[in-house]
């Protein structure tokens, strides 16, 4: 198991079945309905009281779910060729899946508690152009995965012999550290999510949590304590307070579980890095096959000055899925320095950071059009067709404007581009920031667009678009733009260098 | 192994002055007759609301009223947007413009072309007609797509690009 001889079709370790047990319950969970339909009507049919209904079905639903992981697990088989891994599996589907290593962007590896007391890993694969095809090898050793990522990996560092030198330095680039799982954890914007999901909820829990506020009150009354409007109100303010702190606290746990521990290593052009509390997180990408850098800060990240570092290679065939590589918390500094690192030798002079005074404003005329179209038109056509209806109170509609106008001008003042001769850094946000840079000579094919507002004041938009997505500077001057694509097309063309 | 020569921006080739190659010139007219058939399948629709007992007669006025606005802009509006469309091949990339209010300029390099397709409806086969795309790496529209193209001339364009993506990708 610990090498990667050829041509033998071959199992995994018996522990995979733990994976595909996994898989079974994750299928189950996303179409609940049409797979516990049978379950249920098998339960219906029986006749019996509901605790012996309620064992039959654990039972029923724990030997299928056993008997088809166990199937799973049977008919999986892998062989690894000369230039390919081909995958074998399907219970009564079959299917064949035929992954040829030039086409792997990246090894990436999982480990929960039990495969960790054993060694075991469950390795998936990024690929370039697979149509949704789930590329998994569960329950493998890590031997076996470290060598499958040399026999991948090797050719390429031969190919880019004069980075190799880099390799001696093979210490952690970032380390990130509990303070900083507390920073991931307070900028998540999922427990923003999940409290706009419990909202409806809480409406109807609204009752009880009177009935307890009421009842608090008289209890306290009853012990000679006064408490009026303020202090309920001041109750329910705590009830409030508490359920975001339970919130913060949940993705801060959730960070620790996915982040502990973090390490991002540069071996050769290779990235890695490994996180995880209990299941342990390993990822990896090709420097080279970068598309662009992103550095996005959230209002709270702003009050932290923290930013979230990703990096995107192709999207890949049809399910048009991003293939992201992220550092989850950096300072701007640190991120430049990665930068510097990961676009060497032809980019990463320019500076990422928001701050930067590089960065060149667009066309205040960006705001007029938004303004315009999202702020004035709907804010007047409601007032006007809501008029009747409400009276005065249609006039309310007229405050979207101001909305709108402070909106645009944030916008606008957020946005930015600053280029050198290889590399764009684009500035966007409303309340963060974002930049995304790229390296003109990825790019895939330009487009310069006018509106007729635009052509009236002799601007343009460029959009850039990468194999990642496309990335545009609005409202710049129509020359310049023009310019731009050119230069573009002269870097594109000239290059004898794979984009990917 | 690595050569960057500076290049000064005003030296740069630019598509100022380039000689737009113009779509087929049956192209309008194709574009009008398929419109014209789904213009008169709505009409048909339409009128089998006569059908229908009782029917005040205003709902039905006004649906004629808009079919014959939209009959009016489906007619004039090829004549007016076929005009602004054109292409250049150059040596080392290919521009398509189009648009009349929202106007844009498309360049792709040849050397990142993944492959070329042509298609053609139809209505399109009919008139001669062929459509062009050009598919590059990547999510989002990731692709260019050129219609109203010549049978031929779509045919020779493909061969044409396939061979220059090839040889691009032969010196990578």
């Amino acid at each position: 198991m610990n090498t990667t001889d050829q041509g033998t079709w071959r199992r995994t370790s018996p522990f995979a079945i733990l994976f595909f047990v996994g898989r079974i319950l994750r299928l189950i969970a996303k179409n609940a309905w049409q797979s516990l339909a049978p379950l249920f009507a098998l339960l219906i049919a029986y006749q019996g009281d509901i605790a012996s209904k309620l064992t039959l079905g654990g039972i029923v639903f724990a030997v299928a779910i056993t008997a088809g992981s166990l199937l799973s697990y049977w008919f999986f088989r892998f062989q690894i060729s000369d230039d390919s891994i081909l995958i074998r599996q399907g219970v009564i589907k079959k299917k064949q899946l035929d992954i040829k290593f030039d086409r792997i962007q990246g090894i990436n590896t999982r480990q929960n508690p039990i495969y960790r007391l054993l060694g075991l890993v469950t390795i998936s694969f990024d690929t370039a152009g697979s149509a949704g095809s789930e590329g998994n090898l569960p329950a493998v050793t890590r031997g076996f995965a470290n060598s499958l990522r040399d026999r991948i990996g090797k050719p390429r560092t031969v190919e880019l012999a004069d980075t190799a030198d880099s390799k001696a330095g093979s210490g952690a680039l970032v380390h990130l550290n509990w303070g900083d799982m507390i920073r991931i954890g307070l900028a998540d914007r999922r427990a923003l999510i999940v409290f706009a999901f419990i909202g409806p909820l809480m409406e109807r829990i609204d009752e009880n949590i009177d009935r307890y506020i009421s009842n608090f009150i008289r209890i306290a009354a009853a012990n000679g304590i006064e408490l009026d409007a303020a202090s309920g109100i001041s109750i329910g303010l705590t009830i409030f307070v508490a359920v975001i702190f339970l919130f913060v606290v949940l993705s801060i746990a959730a960070a620790f579980l996915r982040y502990h521990n973090f390490q991002l290593f540069l071996d050769g052009r290779t990235l890695r890095s490994h996180a995880g509390l209990i299941t342990a997180h390993e990822h990896s990408m090709e420097l080279g096959k970068i598309q662009t850098l992103r550095l996005q800060q959230g209002i709270l990240q702003r009050l932290l000055g923290r930013y979230r570092f990703t990096a995107r290679q192709a999207t890949s065939g049809k399910d048009r899925s991003q293939k992201v590589f992220i550092v989850p918390v950096v300072t701007a500094e640190l991120a430049d320095t990665l930068r510097k690192k990961f676009l060497a030798p032809e980019g990463g002079r320019l500076s990422q950071d928001p701050a930067s005074d590089r960065f060149v404003s667009i066309s205040p005329y960006y705001m007029r059009s938004k303004i315009l179209f999202i702020g004035l038109l709907p804010s007047l056509s409601a007032t006007i067709a809501l008029s009747i209806a409400l009276g005065a109170v249609a006039l309310l509609f007229l405050l979207w404007l101001p909305v709108v106008a402070a909106a645009s001008y944030l916008n606008w003042k957020r946005a930015g581009f600053m280029h050198d001769d290889q590399e764009i850094v684009r500035r966007s946000g409303l309340l963060g920031y974002r930049t995304v840079s790229l390296l003109f000579r990825k790019v895939q094919r330009v487009t310069v667009s006018q509106s007729r507002y635009q052509r009236r004041k002799g601007l343009a938009s460029l959009r850039m678009y990468m194999a990642s997505g496309s990335v545009r500077v609005p409202y710049i001057d129509h020359g310049r733009a023009k310019q731009l694509r050119d230069y573009i097309l002269y870097k594109v063309e000239s290059s004898q260098q794979a984009w990917h | 192994m690595f050569e960057n020569p500076e290049i000064a921006l005003d030296d740069l080739p630019d598509t100022d002055g380039l000689d737009w190659e113009r779509l087929h010139p049956l192209y309008t007219r194709a574009l009008r007759v398929a419109s014209a058939i789904i213009l008169t399948i709505i009409a048909l629709g339409i009128s089998a609301l006569n059908f229908v007992p009782n029917l005040p007669l205003a709902p039905v006025v006004a649906l004629y009223a808009l079919l014959a606005i939209a009959a009016a802009v489906a007619m004039i509006w090829p004549g007016v947007s076929v005009r602004r469309r054109g292409y250049v091949l150059r040596e080392k990339d290919i521009l398509f413009r189009r648009g009349v209010i929202w106007q844009s300029v498309t360049a792709i390099p040849f050397n990142r072309i993944q492959h070329v397709e042509t298609s053609s409806t139809p209505i399109e086969r009919k008139f001669g007609l062929a459509a062009l795309q050009l598919f590059t790496a990547g999510g989002s529209g990731g692709d260019l797509r050129i219609d109203g193209l010549g049978e031929d001339a779509a045919e020779s364009l493909r061969v044409f690009i396939l061979d220059k993506a090839g040889a691009a990708i032969e010196h990578d």
